[in-house]
């Protein structure tokens, strides 16, 4: 039980994760909870899917299962896992950031935690009923004659991007709002930047995709025609309006993840953040150009060829902000004093496995190379380095080092070590032998493939087995230590953000006065700061 | 800043650029990708050359300053305080945001000028046209009014294809070419290809299609020009049925290629050519023929079991019903609406008959 | 564990120094969101009036009927200008009449859709008889559904403003339902103006 709760002698509060609690920190963890257990269920349909591809030739599973294990993997990794727990993390930390009591709008925050549960019910259940099988992308005309799931599908993503939406509201407005006194924007810690740039594609992105998959539930129930051929649909056009949504969707992913890392870095190197208002300015740059290349995923599909260029020139831009954080990063690292601990290792990993993920996006963003490697398995490679290897490297950076904040207790750091190097070791095995299956032939979303990629496929499976069991040690530790590890105190990394001023956990109301401040996010190394942090 | 550290950084840069030089222009990469069997493979691995050169560079440079701050700068045991309280450097961050806008800038470029290349129309091409269905290609050559399952194009002479969909979206993929293009139903896309090499390549398709996406695999056939011409006139399956823009209620104006020859052992030999052409394995499962797919019924025995099936119907009949009216009489636990209604429209009679004559064997 | 405070005794409102009420902030940023799925609507309709077009059908269309509809949905947004001025000056007994007169207004706007709807289906123009009929009621059919929607808040609104909720000080909830029915209203005229008119 909490910290504060032994100490008061009172019973397990663990009830108040079951109900309607409009403590954004109580909702924080729900988030938090509630999407690592559709990470696990993701990474199950992940180990079948590797199953069956660990040689070549029908194994487990014949050719529907596997669609359907595909489109359900991609589905609740991307729905139900990634960009749930960033809001999930913005729920818990980002009040706490700006020195507020709580979010701008509590009950709407409960209940975009709580459209959750019942979406992910709806998604697993589709399962059961025939489920949904035309790839998380939902092309027509396929999934236009896909079986019942795909419509129950389409509600559980319907109902996520709603609550992705209200988050998006809450955020901003709490953001704009409700900062403490002295905290103009330039003082803000990035991780509060990175949450408004992410907030501004999902207010203006998620609904695009409600409205396409209006389109398609209405064409699958109600008999429209909106895609069907015959009758003058155009198979293009879900194209266009699914990944005006599903490309800024990658960002909704990253740029939470990269400010997770811009808050680790620097209290693990005891150095400020280097280049603080590039970082957040490139934020900014990420948000408003990740809405204008969404066509880079369509440079096959028969649209206007000439179009294509502007797309390729906007791809490649971003390059350019992305590099800057890259650099930024390292640069603050550099001439430091590092503690590598397990947030710490995560963040390093974060930045081995990205830089290679956001490479070879160049590759693909390079038209002549895309025509030969799109839908093969070097885009699955170079997506699963960006999502694993960076995204969820974050999440797990983001996991550890504010662990003692949300419980109050300390984990354990060598079997945080032993999970850091199991899920390094296990995420390059996996996914680097996946550019080569694709760069010499081999497509996505194939249940078998020819047996010159059989070495190839091999390895990735290994790496997954691997990557799955790396889970564990993090589960137990994150279980055990929750239950009875070591208080922790207040600010374990001697960190200089606002969350770590006031007590692990932090009370109801977070902060028994409004905060004052006293220096920057990240003034490490400041004579005056350390002065400070030696009395605190 | 230090005379020393200035003269490593020009070292190792001077390293660097070698490195990235000789990954772009010397490197031998073919490890990497098919061979090289067309016009315009030629220029893309040119450009994924000069990309591997630039990438290399930044991967060494990242990593390589990651491993090194990671091992240098780590906490000594005892060591107290706290690093150097430095907010940023203007020139450097300039720096590194100008160079590799210029280096995107560049690639950029070298991008746009090899799309422009692959783009532009050809004088005289061999026109193709490529039909996807779930799940097998077909491909007809309008100006010799034949169709075949298995592409075969004359070496050295641009071939402009011409890419539709029937059902689903498809995707064509000749990894050997390095060109990809969907096959949307509703329109029609033009693409085109010159193949420099002679040889059997591989084709996939790249789009999911449903059940049996990944049997979808067809083969190009690259030949001499010599070759090629006997092939389009009389060799495999030259056949006439209606091209593209013609409707399909007409009948086959004539008919071009052999007619199956009634000795059994051609019509074995005829039939599982045909069989494999259109790629009825992809779905079907028949031993002799190759045929793995678990979409529809297994046709192993079929002849012993066919004149069970229907009331009424003998071996014959029920064969080519459910070859031209598949939906007739489906197998139970097999889903009705999956294979191609019209095999009874785009395939000849005698074909169709050959088919029959060859399953009743089996 | 459910109410949980928000704010200090003496909170810091970084919103007032930019000038931002948080509840007026929020339903900004909702509303953006609803233009952009408007955005996604209509762009089906365009794309396919241009890729599909059906001169027949689109002749069907009543812009004389739609025309007086249109306006009677304008009146609506005037009368909640009124309403919101009323309450501002503290006349609650005027804020109830025009939000009654909000009401009345939408319901006969609803009314003259459902109208429309069936006329043009009696003469074959439906949600599934082509690609112009399913755009076109998707389209109008969601924007009928938020005016719907608009109406119940209305109710609701006049509920409180009868209930002695809203004051010259307490105008926030009048305000921010006036900033929703504004947007109904600005959606239709660009849906009009695309669909009817061009």
């Amino acid at each position: 039980m909490s910290v504060q709760a032994e100490a008061m002698g009172q019973k397990p509060t663990w009830r108040k994760y079951l109900s309607w609690n409009t403590d954004h920190k109580v909702i924080g963890v729900q988030y938090i909870v509630t999407t690592f257990l559709f990470f696990v269920i993701g990474g199950a349909l992940a180990m079948v899917i590797r199953a069956e591809l660990a040689q070549p030739g029908s194994d487990i599973v014949n050719g529907v299962e596997y669609n359907r294990l595909l489109t359900n993997h991609g589905s609740v990794m991307i729905f139900l896992w990634i960009i749930p727990i960033m809001a999930g993390f913005a729920n818990y930390v980002l009040p706490l950031m700006i020195g507020a009591q709580d979010m701008a709008f509590p009950n709407l925050n409960a209940l975009s935690f709580w459209l959750i549960p019942p979406a992910g019910i709806i998604m697993m259940t589709s399962f059961f009923v025939g489920a949904a099988e035309s790839g998380w992308t939902t092309y027509v005309p396929l999934s236009l004659t896909a079986p019942f799931g795909q419509t129950l599908w389409a509600v559980s993503v319907l109902l996520l991007g709603m609550s992705s939406i209200i988050g998006a509201v809450n955020f901003v407005t709490t953001t704009l709002t409700m900062r403490t006194k002295g905290m103009g924007f330039w003082d803000m810690p990035l991780f509060v930047w990175s949450m408004l740039a992410t907030s501004l594609m999902i207010l203006i992105a998620t609904p695009m995709l409600t409205a396409g998959l209006v389109l398609i539930a209405m064409d699958r129930v109600v008999g429209t025609l909106f895609f069907v051929v015959q009758a003058g649909g155009d198979p293009i056009f879900w194209q266009n309006i699914f990944w005006f949504y599903s490309h800024p969707a990658v960002y909704i992913m990253i740029l939470p993840a990269m400010g997770i890392i811009s808050e680790v870095i620097p209290v693990f190197s005891r150095k400020p953040i280097f280049g603080y208002k590039a970082i957040a300015i490139s934020s900014m740059a990420i948000s408003i150009l990740g809405l204008l290349v969404w066509a880079h995923h369509m440079f096959t599909s028969g649209m206007n060829p000439a179009l294509r260029v502007p797309y390729m020139i906007t791809s490649m831009i971003i390059a350019v902000p992305t590099g800057i954080k890259i650099f930024s990063w390292l640069a603050t690292m550099w001439d430091g004093k590092l503690e590598l601990k397990t947030p710490m290792l995560f963040a390093i990993g974060f930045l081995a496995m990205f830089l290679i993920g956001g490479l070879t996006g160049i590759f693909l963003a390079a038209i002549p190379i895309d025509l030969h490697v799109h839908d093969t398995y070097f885009v699955v490679a170079h997506l699963h380095y960006v999502l694993f290897g960076g995204s969820v490297s974050a999440v797990y950076a983001g996991l550890y080092y504010w662990f003692p904040k949300i419980t109050g207790r300390k984990y354990n750091e060598p079997l945080g070590k032993a999970h850091f190097w199991m899920n390094f070791i296990g995420a390059n095995l996996t996914y680097l032998p996946l550019f080569l299956a694709g760069l010499l032939g081999m497509p996505r979303r194939v249940a078998d493939y020819s047996p010159e990629f059989a070495t190839a496929n091999m390895l990735a499976t290994i790496g997954a087995i691997i990557l799955g069991a790396s889970t564990l040690p993090f589960l137990y530790n994150a279980i055990v230590s929750w239950a009875r590890g070591p208080k922790a105190g207040d600010n374990p990394w001697r960190a200089l953000t606002l969350e770590w001023t006031t007590t692990s956990p932090p009370p109801e109301n977070n902060f028994d006065s409004p905060p004052v401040l006293t220096h920057g996010p990240y003034d490490y190394g400041d004579p005056i700061v350390q002065l400070e942090n030696q009395t605190s | 800043m230090k005379e020393r550290s200035i003269f490593i950084i020009i070292v190792l840069s001077i390293i660097l650029i070698g490195i990235g030089l000789f990954v772009a222009t010397q490197a031998d990469l073919s490890f990497l990708l098919p061979e090289e069997a067309s016009a315009e493979s030629v220029l893309i691995d040119g450009l994924f050359r000069m990309l591997m050169g630039i990438a290399t560079v930044v991967f060494l440079l990242v990593e390589g300053v990651l491993l090194y701050t990671v091992i240098r700068f780590r906490r000594k045991p005892g060591e107290e305080g706290d690093g150097k309280p430095v907010h940023g450097n203007n020139t450097l961050e300039i720096v590194w945001t100008i160079i590799p806008a210029i280096i995107v800038a560049v690639i950029g470029v070298y991008s746009y000028q090899v799309l422009t290349i692959i783009e532009q129309p050809r004088e005289d091409p061999l026109v193709v046209q490529i039909i996807g269905r779930q799940f097998s290609w077909e491909y007809i050559y309008p100006e010799s009014r034949i169709s075949s399952g298995v592409m075969h194009l004359p070496v050295d002479r641009p071939v402009q294809f011409q890419i539709e969909s029937k059902d689903v979206i498809h995707s064509f993929w000749v990894p050997a070419f390095r060109l990809k293009q969907d096959a949307t139903p509703g329109q029609i896309d033009e693409f085109f290809i010159t193949p420099t090499k002679i040889g059997r390549y591989p084709i996939r398709c790249a789009e999911l299609c449903g059940a049996a996406h990944a049997a979808m695999v067809s083969e190009v056939v690259v030949q001499s020009k010599e070759d090629f011409e006997a092939w389009l006139e009389a060799g495999g399956t030259a056949l006439s049925p209606p091209s593209m823009e013609e409707t399909s209620s007409q009948p086959s104006p004539g008919e071009s290629g052999t007619a199956p020859d009634t000795s059994s052992e051609e019509v074995q030999a005829q039939g599982r050519a045909l069989f494999i052409e259109l790629g009825c394995g992809a779905c079907h499962m028949l031993a002799d023929a190759g045929g793995a797919g678990a979409v529809g019924p297994p046709l192993d025995g079929i002849a012993s079991i066919a004149d069970t099936r229907v009331d009424g119907m003998d071996a014959h009949s029920y064969i080519l019903k459910s070859i031209i009216n598949p939906d007739d009489h489906v197998v139970e636990g097999f889903p009705p609406g999956l294979m191609p209604k019209d095999y009874g429209d785009r395939i000849s009679e005698e074909k169709n008959e050959l088919l029959v004559k060859y399953l009743l064997s089996q | 564990m459910g109410t949980h405070a928000t704010g200090y005794k003496d909170p810091f409102n970084s919103g007032k120094a930019l000038g931002l009420n948080h509840t007026k902030l929020g339903m900004w940023l909702f509303l953006a969101s609803e233009v952009m799925f408007f955005g996604g609507l209509l762009s089906a309709f365009l794309h396919y009036r241009v890729s599909a077009p059906a001169p027949v059908e689109d002749a069907l269309l009543d812009i004389t009927l739609v025309g007086i509809n249109t306006f009677i949905l304008l009146t609506s947004s005037f009368t909640v200008v009124l309403g919101f001025g009323s309450i501002q000056a503290g006349n609650v007994k005027r804020l109830g009449f025009f939000l009654g007169a909000t009401i009345v207004l939408g319901v006969l706007f609803l009314s003259g859709q459902v109208y429309e709807f069936y006329s043009l289906t009696q003469e074959g123009l439906t949600l599934t008889s082509s690609v112009f009929g399913s755009s076109f009621y998707t389209l109008t059919g969601f924007h009928g559904l938020h005016v719907f929607v608009g109406i119940l808040w209305a109710s609701y609104v006049l509920l409180g403003a009868l209930r002695g909720k809203y004051s010259s000080e307490s105008t926030i909830g009048v305000e921010v339902f006036g900033l929703y029915w504004h947007f109904v209203d600005i959606v239709w005229i660009v849906l009009f103006t695309l669909i009817y008119l061009i």
